[in-house]
C-alpha cells in the first residue's frame, strides 16, 4: 500500500498579484520525507508558495517539482498532494467516514478497500468509533484531526498544511503540534507547512524557512536558526533576541568585534557572512545568554528596570546606560535581582552574533 | 391599555397588513357558497362550485395546463438559472454586478412589452399556442428569482471545501456533483418553487401567447369573469391560492433546514 513519499522542489518561482511582487524568485527544494516550515508574518508569501504547491495558484515564472516529475501546470487534483487548512473545509454534508473515504472514492478504491483505510486512517488519529458522526457534533480539535486523516489517507507524495491549528485554542493546539509531530515521524510524508507561530515552527520541523516580502530569508534547522540567524529579523522574529547596534571594527574568520552605539563597549562574537569591518551590524544575543558577572568581573553595566514573573521563569527588563533595553530570563533562584539595583552584565561569547543591519530593521518583536 | 407610539406603530402596520391580505383571503369563504352569486359572507356554505369546477372540463383543462407549464418553466429556469449562478460566480465583480442586471431585467421591463415581443417572435416559431411555448415565456420571469436563490447558497458554500476536494483528486465535475450541488440544494429548491409559482400564476405573457390547447388557469380566470361573475372564479382563485401557499410553507421549511445546519456549522 505505502505510496511513497517524494521531493518537493521550487526552482526559481516567482509570483505577482498585480503590481504587488507576493513571490521574488525563489529556490526551495524540500527532500522526500522532510517536514519544512514556512514562518512568516502574513503578506510574507508563504501562503502563496503553499498554493502554488497545490496548484491553486499559477507562478508567473519558475518550475515546480514533485519527484521527478515537473508539475508547475498541472491542476492540483493531478498533484497526488494532500491538503489541511486552518478553515478545516470539511464537507458538512458528509460524515465523518465519508469525508476521509472521499480521496480513495474519487480514486476508485474498492469499498471494503476503503472501509479498512478510513477505520485505520481514524485509529491514526485516535477517533476510533467516529465514523458515523456528522461533522457538526466534532469540536474544533476532533474536526481538524479529521482533516488530518482525510489529508493523509490517500498517502500523498507531499502534504501541504495551512496554518492548520490557526482556529484552535492553545491548550488544543499544543497537543495537534505533537500529534502532526508523531504522524510524521510514524509516516514520513514530505511536508510543507505554513504558520506565523515560531514555537509551532520549532517543535514540529526537520527546516524552518523564515519568509518576509516574498523571499526566503534563511533556511535551516530549527536550532541553526536560533542559534545562527542571518539577520536581525530572523533573529528577531525566531525567538526572542536582544539587539545591539554598532559600527564593526574588524572582522576575521568568521568573527567580529562591534562598536555597540551610545555604549562605551565592543562586543565581540560568531559573525554572519556580509559583516565587514566599518559597516552597520548588529550584536545579537539571547536573553537566556544573559547573565549577571560576578563582583569585579568586566561586565556591561545595567540597572533592573523590571522583574516578572512568567511562572517556570524570570524575566528581567535591565537598563542600559545607553538607555535601551536588555532582557535576561532565568529560572527563579535565590539571587533573584531587585527591581533599581545596579549589576553588570555579562555572555559568553559564543552566545553572540553579529549580524548585518538588513533594509528594514525590526527590533520591535522583542517582548518578555 | 396605554395609546403609546408602539401601541399605534402595531395597530397602523396590522392595518396594513389587513388591507394586503384579505382582499385574498376573502375567495376563500366565496368559493364556499351555496348561492349563484358571489356574496361575503356566504349564506349556506356549500361544496357546490367545487363541484361544478371539477365536472368542467375545461377548468380542469386549465388546471392540468397550468401545471404542465409551471413544472416545464420550473425545470427550465433551474437548469438555465444554476448554470447562470454558477458563471456569475466566476466573473469579476463588475461584470457580474453588470451580467446580473441583464438576467433580473425580465422582472423590470414591463411585462406588457416582454409579452408583445414574445408573441412576435413565438408566432412565426410556431411556439404561441403550445405548453413549450408558454413555458419558455414564463422562464423569463422565474429565471431571476432561481439565479438570485442559487447565488445566495452559493456564496454561502465555503470556497476552501471544493479546494478539499480539487486536491482530494476530484475532477471539477465530480467536485460540483459531490461537494457544490449537495450544499445548494436549499438554494435549488427555494428557486424552484418560486419558479413554479412566478409562472403557475402568471396572466400577462400568458394572455398574448395562449391557445385554445394551452390555455392556464389564470388566463380561463381572466376569461371567464369577463362574461360572468360566476363563483366558480372563487373555487379557480382558491386552488391557484392553496397551491401557491403550499410551494411557500416548503420553501420556508427547507430555508429554515439551511440556517438550522449552518447555525450548527458555525457552532
Amino acid at each position: 500500500m505505502a505510496a511513497e513519499a517524494r521531493s518537493l522542489g521550487f526552482h526559481g518561482i516567482a509570483k505577482a498579484f498585480g503590481d504587488v511582487p507576493a513571490l521574488r524568485p525563489l529556490s526551495l527544494d524540500i527532500a522526500a520525507g522532510e517536514f519544512v516550515t514556512l514562518l512568516g508574518p502574513s503578506g510574507s508569501g508563504k501562503t502563496t508558495l503553499l498554493n502554488i504547491a497545490a496548484g491553486f495558484v499559477v507562478p508567473d515564472s519558475g518550475t515546480l517539482s514533485i519527484g521527478e516529475a515537473e508539475v508547475t501546470s498541472l491542476p492540483p487534483r493531478k498533484r497526488d498532494i494532500g491538503m489541511v487548512f486552518q478553515s478545516y473545509a470539511l464537507f458538512p454534508h458528509m460524515t465523518v467516514f465519508d469525508n476521509i473515504g472521499y480521496g480513495l472514492r474519487v480514486r476508485g478504491v474498492a469499498n471494503a478497500d476503503i472501509k479498512r483505510r478510513v477505520d485505520a486512517a481514524l485509529a491514526m488519529v485516535q477517533l476510533e468509533g467516529y465514523g458515523r458522526r456528522r461533522i457538526q457534533q466534532l469540536s474544533g480539535g476532533q474536526q481538524q484531526r479529521v482533516a488530518l486523516a482525510r489529508a493523509m489517507v490517500i498517502e500523498p507524495a507531499v502534504l501541504l498544511m495551512d496554518e492548520p491549528l490557526g482556529a484552535l485554542d492553545r491548550q488544543l493546539r499544543k497537543q495537534v503540534q505533537l500529534e502532526i509531530r508523531r504522524l510524521h515521524r510514524e509516516f514520513g510524508r514530505t511536508t510543507l507547512y505554513v504558520t506565523h507561530d515560531q514555537e509551532e515552527a520549532l517543535v514540529m520541523s526537520d527546516r524552518i524557512g523564515i519568509m518576509r516580502n516574498g523571499r526566503i530569508e534563511q533556511i535551516g534547522a530549527p536550532h541553526d536558526l536560533y542559534r545562527r540567524p542571518a539577520n536581525v529579523f530572523v533573529a528577531a522574529f525566531l525567538g526572542e533576541s536582544n539587539i545591539l547596534r554598532g559600527t564593526v571594527v574588524d572582522s576575521a574568520a568568521g568573527s567580529a568585534r562591534l562598536a555597540a552605539t551610545g555604549l562605551d563597549t565592543e562586543i565581540t562574537g560568531p559573525c554572519a557572512p556580509g559583516v565587514v569591518p566599518g559597516s552597520e551590524a548588529a550584536a545579537i544575543f539571547r536573553p537566556e545568554a544573559v547573565t549577571f558577572a560576578g563582583p569585579g568581573q568586566p561586565g556591561l553595566p545595567a540597572r533592573v528596570a523590571e522583574v516578572v514573573y512568567l511562572g517556570e521563569l524570570l524575566a528581567v527588563r535591565l537598563k542600559l546606560r545607553s538607555g535601551q533595553d536588555v532582557w535576561r530570563r532565568c529560572f527563579p533562584g535565590a539571587d533573584d535581582p531587585t527591581e533599581g539595583r545596579d549589576v553588570h552584565l555579562s555572555w559568553r561569547t559564543e552566545d553572540v552574533r553579529i549580524v548585518p543591519l538588513d533594509d528594514q530593521p525590526n527590533e520591535g518583536g522583542l517582548t518578555c | 391599555m396605554r395609546l403609546g407610539p408602539a401601541t399605534l406603530a402595531n395597530v397602523a402596520g396590522s392595518v396594513v397588513l389587513a388591507f394586503l391580505v384579505l382582499p385574498i383571503l376573502a375567495v376563500v369563504p366565496a368559493s364556499f357558497n351555496h348561492a349563484s352569486f358571489i356574496r361575503l359572507p356566504p349564506d349556506t356554505w356549500s361544496l357546490r362550485w367545487y363541484q361544478a369546477f371539477l365536472n368542467d372540463p375545461e377548468w380542469l383543462r386549465a388546471l392540468i395546463a397550468s401545471t404542465r407549464v409551471a413544472l416545464l418553466a420550473m425545470v427550465i429556469s433551474v437548469l438555465f438559472g444554476t448554470l447562470a449562478a454558477l458563471g456569475l460566480e466566476r466573473v469579476p465583480a463588475r461584470a457580474r454586478r453588470a451580467l446580473l442586471a441583464i438576467v433580473i431585467s425580465p422582472l423590470i421591463v414591463p411585462v406588457i412589452m416582454t409579452s408583445i415581443a414574445l408573441y412576435y417572435v413565438m408566432r412565426p416559431l410556431g411556439l404561441h399556442g403550445t405548453i413549450l411555448g408558454l413555458a419558455l415565456g414564463h422562464t423569463l420571469l422565474a429565471v431571476p428569482f432561481v439565479v438570485v436563490n442559487v447565488g445566495i447558497s452559493l456564496r454561502g458554500v465555503d470556497p476552501y471545501c471544493v479546494r478539499a476536494a480539487e486536491g482530494l483528486g476530484a475532477s471539477p465535475w465530480r467536485v460540483f456533483r459531490t461537494v457544490t450541488l449537495p450544499l445548494i440544494v436549499p438554494g435549488l429548491a427555494g428557486g424552484a418553487a418560486f419558479a413554479f409559482v412566478t409562472s403557475f400564476d402568471e396572466v400577462v405573457i400568458s394572455i398574448f401567447l395562449a391557445g385554445v390547447q394551452a390555455k392556464t388557469l389564470p388566463v380561463k380566470l381572466w376569461e371567464t369573469i369577463r362574461v360572468e361573475f360566476t363563483p366558480v372564479t372563487a373555487v379557480a382563485s382558491t386552488i391557484l391560492l392553496a397551491i401557491t401557499l403550499v410551494l411557500f410553507v416548503m420553501v420556508k421549511t427547507a430555508m429554515r433546514g439551511v440556517s438550522a445546519q449552518e447555525r450548527a456549522r458555525g457552532g
